[in-house]
């Protein structure tokens, strides 16, 4: 299921994207099935279409996706990427500002840690099954 | 040829008066079926519909609307006396326009308490989309049954001993041409609305037992749309054959307009607006949200609480938020033709009158 929440400071289409991305790295879907049209999943999450084709293209522009005129968005096999030098830090910033939350509403550092140490080896689990 | 003494005119009226009592209690019962957090179009905290203030609201909302219905009677009976048994057809136009006049008093009353619906927007990725019954070869029923008329009349030509009305008189060619175009947008429109059932609805869950019970909702509704599709084709078909056998035949089908108004009611009135009001384990519900989820659509785009007007909404229906059923979103080009088609029939009719295709009535 894909959440995304109108309200929040991160653009709608990057919450797509993002969504749609743990779904991927997860292995909920095979390279060679489509993901919904960019209308249908526009119509259930209430936003305009435009935002959803601007999600997808960035999960194209990723190696997720090959976006195909009246065939929709079909998942590709890709192969994890070398880390460049700024991915740990596109990485590590919003994840501070998240850890951050986290503390500053009670959890412990141990909690957290465990948390996403968890959440990571559910989702390499996932995909590697 | 067996004279039929029942007028075709008083079984219509007789069929609308009792589609309007139908209308009467739907629209006392009204604010009680849609979503629990929803109270006369607007978002409110889920316990203030069975709070003290929102009984009150109702309880002034069903005396204004008992006044107002009284005087849409008397209207409607002054409107048949001055106009004729023909005036029947405004009947669901003004009781509807009555009943807004007390729905949009109480929702004034409302809107002090409302409360912002949750943003959260969810999506299932792997929809399942199974929502006509019998699939797209039932839903092409009417249109053979259609087809197959019409190539009776091919091979045993055109009935000509008795007219629509079931009295004698004929039935021209250019009547049946007419009759036929606008039979044809009313299934038109109908099988669009079934497409759009499947394709254009936006769901308010995406897990979970409302997911399944939003689902049930809207087979119902798509099984109604589909009956009243071979319900057009069928009348159609006999009010045109029906004067070869017998003119009590051609009125037959009529008062079969208020079995199934009556049925549509209860159907939909069992399962509440959306499947709100089935059964449901509370420890199962699938939202956590303490805010309320509504229809997930923002109350700032229901224009006089009942057109809805969203141009970042893709989706072309969305749910009543008065009503049983779903309702257009007018920022959609879609829902425009959609307007247009259900405006098509009784277009066809009056330009072929106006344009003399066919004679004006009494000429």
């Amino acid at each position: 299921m894909l959440r995304i929440d109108l309200a929040s400071r991160v653009p709608v289409y990057e919450q797509i994207a993002n969504g749609l991305r743990a779904e991927l790295v997860s292995g909920e879907f095979n390279p060679g099935e489509k993901l919904p049209t960019v209308r249908t999943l526009a119509i259930d999450l209430g936003v305009h279409h435009n935002t959803v084709a601007e999600a997808y293209r960035q999960l194209a522009n990723e190696g997720w996706l090959e976006l195909r005129r009246h065939h929709g968005a079909i998942v590709l096999e890709r192969d994890r990427p070398e880390a460049g030098p700024d991915t740990m830090d596109r990485f590590t910033r919003p994840l501070r500002e998240l850890i951050a939350k986290g503390l500053a509403d009670g959890l412990s550092p141990r909690l957290l840690a465990r948390e996403m140490i968890e959440i990571a080896q559910r989702l390499e689990r996932k995909a590697t099954s | 040829m067996i004279q039929v003494p029942i007028d075709i005119h008083n079984i219509i009226a007789i069929t609308n008066g009792g589609v309007g009592v139908l209308g009467a209690a739907v629209f006392w019962f009204l604010p009680r079926l849609t979503r629990p957090d929803l109270y006369f179009a607007v978002t409110v905290p889920r316990p203030f519909r069975d709070g003290p203030e929102g009984k009150s609201i109702l309880r002034r909302y069903r005396i204004e609307l008992i006044v107002v219905l009284v005087l849409a009677f008397i209207l409607f009976v002054a409107g048949i006396a001055w106009l004729g048994v023909g005036f029947t057809s405004a009947a669901p136009l003004i009781e509807s326009a009555a009943a807004f006049i007390p729905f949009y008093r109480a929702r004034q009353r409302v809107l002090p308490h409302a409360v912002a619906p949750t943003m959260i927007r969810e999506a299932e990725l792997h929809p399942v989309n199974h929502v006509i019954p019998g699939g797209w070869i039932a839903a092409s029923g009417p249109f053979i049954l259609l087809a197959g008329f019409a190539a009776y009349l091919w091979i045993h030509g055109m009935p000509s001993d008795g007219s629509s009305s079931g009295q004698p008189g004929g039935f021209p060619i250019r009547s049946l041409i007419v009759y036929l175009l606008s039979t044809g947008a009313i299934l038109g429109v109908q099988t669009l609305t079934l497409y759009g059932l499947v394709h254009w609805v936006r769901p308010v869950y995406a897990g979970g037992p409302e997911r399944a019970h939003e689902l049930k909702f809207r087979r119902t509704v798509s099984a109604i749309v589909l009956g009243a599709e071979y319900y057009v084709t069928i009348q159609a078909s006999w009010i045109i054959l029906a004067p070869r056998h017998n003119g009590l035949l051609t009125v037959g089908l009529l008062p079969l307009v208020f079995v199934f108004v009556l049925v549509v009611i209860v159907l939909l009135a069992r399962l509440g607006q959306g499947g709100s009001r089935m059964p449901t384990n509370h420890q199962r519900l699938s939202t956590t949200s303490t805010e309320p989820v509504g229809d997930r659509t923002p109350d700032r785009y229901w224009k006089l609480g009942v057109f809805y007007f969203n141009q970042d909404d893709s989706a072309v229906f969305v749910e009543k938020r008065f009503g049983l059923g779903y309702s257009l979103n007018f920022a959609r080009p879609t829902a425009w033709l959609i307007l247009s088609l259900i405006l098509l029939a009784p277009l066809i009719t009056i330009l072929a009158h106006l344009t003399r295709f066919l004679p004006r009535a009494g000429a």
